[in-house]
């Protein structure tokens, strides 16, 4: 074996143990589930049997799964916008330095911390309609008439309540990503603009958002892979209920309740390809319009 | 820069822990048989339910050797991690819970192992009026370690309050009482009913079915509930205006866990339960600590159409899954757990500090005679008469193997018909087909 064999190799032994690690945690039960999504996997209708298309078309009949994908587009569009502006606007409070900048950091970082489940806990009783802190607050400064029921009686509101609470927790992240980006840019650009008579405004157009797009890019990804496999927050708040459930609800619905396995494999399936086809989307819009300013 | 040959080995290094760590821990999976010998000496007990006071299960492992390692999960999610894991054919526990609805489903899956080499049907039957419930196909699933049935709740005192001392026994009457207990007491919802989408609802579907003098299903598992004089519809309607008049609280829709549904009556902002479960005024309503209306509540016979109506049964049972590691182990703790003098001691005949929590009544009528006996029937002297005379099982010929998707069914089809987003009409036609459905494919 010679040095430059070895040389040649060295990057492979070295990502090796990671490929071991993610093929078995993650190709293996994805290779897994694409084959099975063709077959009717139902421990109360056996054999396994290979069906071809037949899950898919039991799914694109479902209404319940119709709906539950218009529903879980409305989670995308209000988690994407709501984390990424609120990310972009708090890191950009965060950029000057300050005495306190780790301490609100800090308590920003909480709610990120904290497991999903624990938080839709928390907001259900924010939204209690009986003793919640939701009708309590606005009935005090007379912004409703009478205690409310927030969810589970309109769809839409319903989502958008829900979907509040995924917001709170993954925008800390975005708020780091964001952040890191903002104190990367050398503080020179910003004396130049000063210099030019640039406003804070002017300044953030033109020199901020140009640089930062590409953590606003990975932000936008990692708010719409969580937005689109939103499922704690759903079950906790609004049950197994056909209003306001999302793709990932109704894919366990169909494994856990429904006993239907091979449902559930291609639902995984396609939620995991238009995950990929929507982050690989919003990736390439992004950094091409980075790359173009 | 370092020597890419010094970085090679110590990346080789690097591959070679990662390996040993894998061998290590391939070393404890193959190690299940030399760990057999100290996995036979305890067992992990995985049920919906509180265990058994810590002195006497370390009495059984005295006894036995034994140790048992009890696991106590919500209903719902147990069912999943059961789902899971049977699926995935892997091990979760050696004995388990097998509540009355998953009997046809594991008799036809084959997850759970039967129970008639180590338990006699037959003799268990005189003894055991609910063990029948427990039989496929004449193959035991589990065996029932309580009686528990639905009952009517209500506070006595504000009831009382309203001038209402005879407790009514029609719904109409009920109905009528409910709102004067309400306006006297200052409650705007007086009346709790599980509306969220959980089991409970169904449940609860099926106790108000049998209030009304009727099942859901008849017994060929055919719908008994599309024709609205039958009782099964009566029912749903009945529910569904019970939510939309006010009688129950609005928020019930959302409340999920049974635990907070029932704080409702705890906290004295209801007075009254539907569908509650036997065993709420001991462990729930008269415990001080988390309740404002200690020996305030009582059980009452349920209300029904044109008299007293009957109760819904759903007694709980343990059983042994397939992937179980100590079958032995769990033979001996259900033997243990179910026998006449532990039954009546879960009940009380000890004394309230061997009393487990929540437990309604011995599955075993020689455990309700040895309460008796000692004259200390606590809670169980309530619940005996409303058992003994109106205590029914849920359906006919015992619960479906499809029951899981039919449960699911009905609870958001009514839950729908309670939000408004379909008519009951509507819910009990999608609740309808949905079985036909599941007749012909099942």
């Amino acid at each position: 074996m010679n040095a430059s064999f070895r040389r040649r190799m060295l990057p492979y032994v070295l990502i090796s143990p990671l490929v071991v690690f993610i093929g078995a945690l993650s190709f293996v039960p994805t290779a897994d589930t694409t084959v099975e999504a063709f077959f009717r996997v139902m421990p109360l209708d056996p054999p396994t049997r290979f069906i071809g298309l037949g899950n898919f078309r039991e799914l694109f009949a479902n209404p319940v799964i119709r709906e539950s994908w218009v529903n879980t587009a409305v989670y995308v569009a209000i988690g994407v916008v709501l984390s990424v502006v609120f990310g972009t606007a708090i890191a950009v409070a965060l950029q000057r330095r300050s005495r306190f900048r780790g301490v609100i950091l800090a308590i920003i970082v909480l709610p990120w911390a904290l497991p999903a489940v624990v938080e839709a806990v928390i907001w259900s009783w924010i939204y209690n309609p009986t003793f919640g802190v939701m009708n309590s607050a606005l009935h005090s400064v007379h912004a409703i008439a009478g205690y409310h029921v927030w969810l589970g009686l309109d769809r839409w509101l319903t989502i958008l309540l829900i979907e509040i609470v995924q917001v709170w927790q993954i925008t800390p992240l975005s708020v780091l990503i964001i952040l890191a980006a903002l104190q990367s840019i050398q503080p020179a650009l910003y004396e130049a603009a000063r210099v030019d008579g640039a406003g804070p405004v002017a300044m953030f157009r033109r020199i901020s958002l140009p640089l930062i797009r590409p953590a606003i890019a990975i932000a936008t990804v990692e708010a719409l892979v969580l937005s689109l496999n939103i499922f704690d927050q759903v079950y906790i708040l609004n049950g197994i209920a056909p209003l306001g459930s999302s793709i990932m609800l109704q894919t366990y619905v169909t494994t856990f309740t429904d006993l239907n396995f091979g449902g559930g494999y291609a639902l995984s399936l396609l939620v995991t390809l238009a995950t990929a086809a929507l982050s690989m989307a919003a990736l390439a819009l992004l950094y091409r319009r980075v790359e173009a300013a | 820069m370092t020597n890419p040959r010094i970085l090679t080995r110590r990346a080789g290094a690097v591959v070679l822990s990662a390996g040993l760590v894998a061998l290590a821990a391939c070393g404890s999976g193959s190690s299940s048989t030399t760990t057999s010998s100290s996995s036979s000496k305890s067992i992990t007990v995985a049920v919906a339910y509180p265990a058994p006071p810590k002195a006497l299960l370390d009495q059984f492992t005295k006894q036995t050797g034994i140790k048992v390692n009890w696991v106590n999960i919500g209903w719902d999610d147990l069912q999943t991690k059961i789902a899971a894991a049977m699926s995935a054919n892997t091990y979760f526990a050696d004995a388990a819970d097998v509540d009355w609805s998953k009997v046809g489903e594991y008799e036809k899956t084959g997850w759970f192992e039967p129970l008639n080499k180590w338990f006699n049907v037959a003799s268990l039957k005189s003894d055991m009026p609910q063990v029948n419930t427990f039989v496929s196909d004449n193959k035991l699933m589990g065996m029932p370690f309580d009686s528990s049935f639905l009952v009517t709740t209500v506070n006595k005192k504000d009831f009382a309050k309203a001038g209402v001392t005879a407790m009514p026994t029609t719904l109409a009457a009920w109905t009528a009482d409910l709102k004067k207990v309400g306006k006297a007491n200052g409650m705007a919802n007086p009346l709790d009913i599980q509306l969220a989408t959980a089991e409970g609802l169904s449940t609860c579907w099926y106790q108000m079915t049998a209030a009304f003098g009727g099942q859901v299903l008849t017994s060929q598992d055919a719908p008994a509930f599309t024709s609205p004089s039958s009782p099964g519809y009566q029912a749903m309607n009945w529910i569904v205006n019970a939510y939309k008049s006010g009688l129950v609280p609005k928020g019930n829709i959302n409340t999920t866990d049974y635990q907070g549904f029932t704080t409702e009556m705890a906290k004295n902002r209801v007075a009254a339960v539907m569908c509650d479960y036997s065993g709420s005024v001991g462990s729930i309503y008269n415990v001080p600590a988390s309740s404002s209306v200690v020996n305030q509540t009582e059980y009452i016979p349920t209300p029904g159409a044109a008299g007293v109506g009957k109760n819904v049964a759903n007694p709980d049972g343990i059983g042994i899954p397939k992937t179980a590691k100590n079958v032995a182990g769990a033979v001996k703790f259900i033997q243990w757990f179910t026998n006449t003098e532990n039954q009546a001691t879960w009940a009380g005949l000890q004394g309230p500090k061997n009393v487990v929590s929540t437990f309604p009544l011995p599955a075993r009528l020689s455990s309700f005679n040895l309460l008796t006996t000692h004259g200390n029937p606590g809670e169980a002297s309530q619940l005996e008469s409303i058992i003994k005379t109106h205590a029914q099982p849920p359906f006919p010929n015992g619960a479906p193997p499809w029951y899981v998707q039919f449960s699911a069914a009905v609870q958001t089809n009514i839950h729908q018909a309670a939000t408004g987003q379909e008519t009951v009409a509507q819910a009990v036609q999608a609740i309808a087909s949905q079985v036909n459905t599941l007749k012909t494919s099942g």
